[in-house]
């Protein structure tokens, strides 16, 4: 069984600043996030954008400069609804939230918990949040991996791709804590859709539960990472 | 939409606050029986009720209430196969373990152990099963979206058995969060009647064992039913509303009628996420109408007996239903009184009969989520020797 995909984009935070794969390929070093203004990815004001808890800002973020790298973050006002799956993986995902959260319920005994707050103790809400602003109605799932590889959302990409769920999925890491596969905070997402053999596009392939990148087995997506700083097989295609 | 493996059933587990096993849930459920009652795990006196369905009993195993509710699920899987794969669902895993580190410290170390993961690290190791396992959140579509993965999977030939496993607590955690949200149900839930008001809080687990047709001849065990259809879709609407028009489950339920290869007439039956809030169970209801107008399968809720357990949900609703193909029976909508008028001859205070093969089992969340699989009776085997 084998399968295989083109990379339509990627966009990505760490400590060092924040942008897409056709600018440059990240290096994730530990390190304090960047602050990110809502100026910073969307041109109108955006109420939700100030109020979201830094889990979500950080995955909202990875994601819409994927979709920017792709040419695909049209507002929903202006496209409509389209059918884009979201997948990320996350080791610490929003537990500093949940800590956020419980510190408003313990004082009064609930009496001051706070709903706004509650509504980001989710580690899919930000996936929701992606949805809203930009119409995308295909799966949206947020995933926790024991293989410690982070290429878990990867994977279940393609699974997707392969089985015509799907045909475009943006899919990737986001981590505010150092515990994940990058080993430092960040986000990096790839937007992802169905290549043939031998379509010059096609860069990951899933074959026989091997995960590969331009023919090159991946142990981690720090291989994956090494493989895009050297080029290996990195065009950014467009849709056509 | 490409072809797939057959995709069996081959074993349903339950741990429930109805019963410690899916049999004697399912025989309460039917008996109308509620497990709704006064919670006495923590104080309730700020928040909207003092209602909870939990289990008896519960005791730290780990430091978490968790671990105990799924070793009572451990006592009743099968040997499970070398190459069986885990995914799990938990909206918030051993929540419990962060509760008591707050309640000591007012900002506490946080630990891995936290992590709704750590719930599939922990039976991972406890099964003893190899190779990566996953955990699946999707809120309250989690095991749902779990069930769709596991029968993909093994339908494109990635897997030749996945063990689906499902849990979540009643905490302080999620009570107050919904209860802040004014989602809770005073009373005990009453799904799509006109009076209810809100949900009521769950717990349980469970678990689903499913299985390609080789694996089902190398097991010896005998398919319960099939998982033929999935599908999943979000509303691209609001992070904790559904949409009113009910766009996502619509999607969802397509999907998974195209994947089973079944009309919209084939379903026998519909297991509703029906969680007794307004808006909820009116998009379902808006959802039902749109696809199937005045002819809606009979459907039901189990969240007025057993309340809404969360990650659980989907995973113990679709082992309820493999039941109900058997039995050829939807168990009762405990709580409802009289249902909203649409819908008043398909959703019932009573046992409803299950008259065709196919069975559809839904849910939908925060975040905008909505999930359905769809769930039928095992045509004999081409191997034979085990159905």
């Amino acid at each position: 069984m084998k399968t295989m995909a083109a990379l339509l984009g990627g966009g990505w935070v760490c400590s060092s600043g924040f942008g897409t794969l056709s600018q440059a390929v990240p290096a994730f070093t530990v390190g304090a996030l960047p602050q990110i203004q809502r100026q910073d990815l969307f041109a109108a004001p955006d109420r939700r954008f100030g109020r979201m808890d830094p889990f979500s800002r950080l995955g909202l973020t990875g994601i819409t400069l994927a979709l920017k790298d792709a040419a695909l973050d049209q507002d929903v006002k202006e496209v409509g609804k389209r059918r884009i799956a979201l997948v990320a993986e996350t080791c610490g995902g929003c537990l500093e939230t949940d800590r956020d959260y419980f510190a408003t319920v313990v004082p009064e005994q609930g009496a001051l918990a706070s709903p706004q707050l509650f509504a980001y103790t989710l580690s899919n809400t930000f996936l929701g949040e992606v949805a809203l602003r930009f119409g995308l109605t295909g799966r949206a799932e947020v995933l926790n991996s024991t293989g410690g590889n982070g290429l878990c959302a990867l994977r279940h990409a393609l699974e997707w791709l392969l089985t015509g769920e799907e045909t475009i999925v943006v899919a990737g890491l986001c981590d505010v804590t150092d515990w994940g596969a990058l080993a430092a905070p960040g986000a990096l997402f790839l937007v992802l859709t169905n290549a043939e053999a031998g379509d010059e596009r096609a860069g990951l392939c899933l074959e026989n539960d091997a995960l590969k990148w331009g023919g090159h087995p991946l142990a981690s997506v720090n291989d994956l990472l090494r493989l895009l700083r050297e080029g290996e097989s990195v065009d950014i295609t467009t849709l056509s | 939409m490409t072809m797939m493996k057959p995709v069996y059933i081959v074993h349903c587990a339950a741990v429930t606050p109805l019963g410690d096993t899916l049999d004697t849930t399912w025989q309460a459920l039917n008996a109308s029986r509620s497990a709704i009652g006064p919670l006495e795990r923590f104080a309730t006196k700020s928040y909207v009720t003092s209602l909870a369905a939990t289990i008896p009993v519960l005791e730290a195993r780990d430091g978490s209430l968790l671990y105990d509710l799924l070793e009572r699920l451990l006592l009743q899987l099968p040997a499970l196969p070398q190459d069986c794969r885990l995914l799990t669902a938990t909206t918030k895993g051993p929540i419990d373990l962060l509760e008591q580190a707050c309640r000591t410290t007012p900002s506490p170390a946080l630990t891995p152990a936290m992590l709704p993961e750590a719930m599939t690290g922990w039976l991972q190791q406890r099964l003893g099963l190899a190779g990566e396992a996953r955990n699946i959140n999707a809120a309250c579509a989690s095991s749902t979206a779990a069930l769709a993965q596991a029968a993909a999977s093994i339908g494109a030939g990635l897997a030749d058995t996945v063990l689906v496993c499902c849990a979540d607590l009643v905490s302080e955690f999620v009570f107050s969060g919904f209860s802040a949200l004014q989602a809770l149900s005073p009373a005990a839930a009453r799904p799509f009647d006109p009076g209810r008001q809100g949900l009521t809080l769950g717990e349980a687990a469970a678990s689903l064992l499913l299985m390609s047709e080789e694996a089902v001849a190398r097991s010896g065990l005998t398919p319960l039913a099939r998982l033929c259809g999935w599908g999943a879709a979000n509303d691209a609407n609001h992070i904790t509303a559904p949409a009113r028009d009910g766009c996502g489950l619509i999607e969802a339920i397509g999907q998974c009628l195209a994947r089973a290869r079944q009309p919209l007439e084939a379903v026998a039956a519909i297991s509703a996420h029906g969680t007794g809030t307004v808006y909820n169970d009116a998009m379902e209801i808006t959802a039902f109408r749109a696809l199937w107008g005045e002819l809606v399968p009979p459907f039901n809720s189990i969240k007025g007996a057993v309340g809404h357990t969360l990650g659980a949900a989907g995973g113990l609703e679709a082992a309820l239903a493999v039941l109900s193909l058997q039995h050829a029976q939807l168990p009762p909508t405990v709580g409802l009184q009289a249902a909203e008028q649409t819908v008043s001859s398909m959703v019932m205070s009573r046992v409803q009969k299950v008259g065709g093969d196919l069975i559809l089992s839904t849910n939908s969340g925060f975040g905008g989520v909505n999930a359905a699989i769809a769930i039928s009776r095992v045509e004999p085997l081409v191997t034979g020797g085990n159905a």
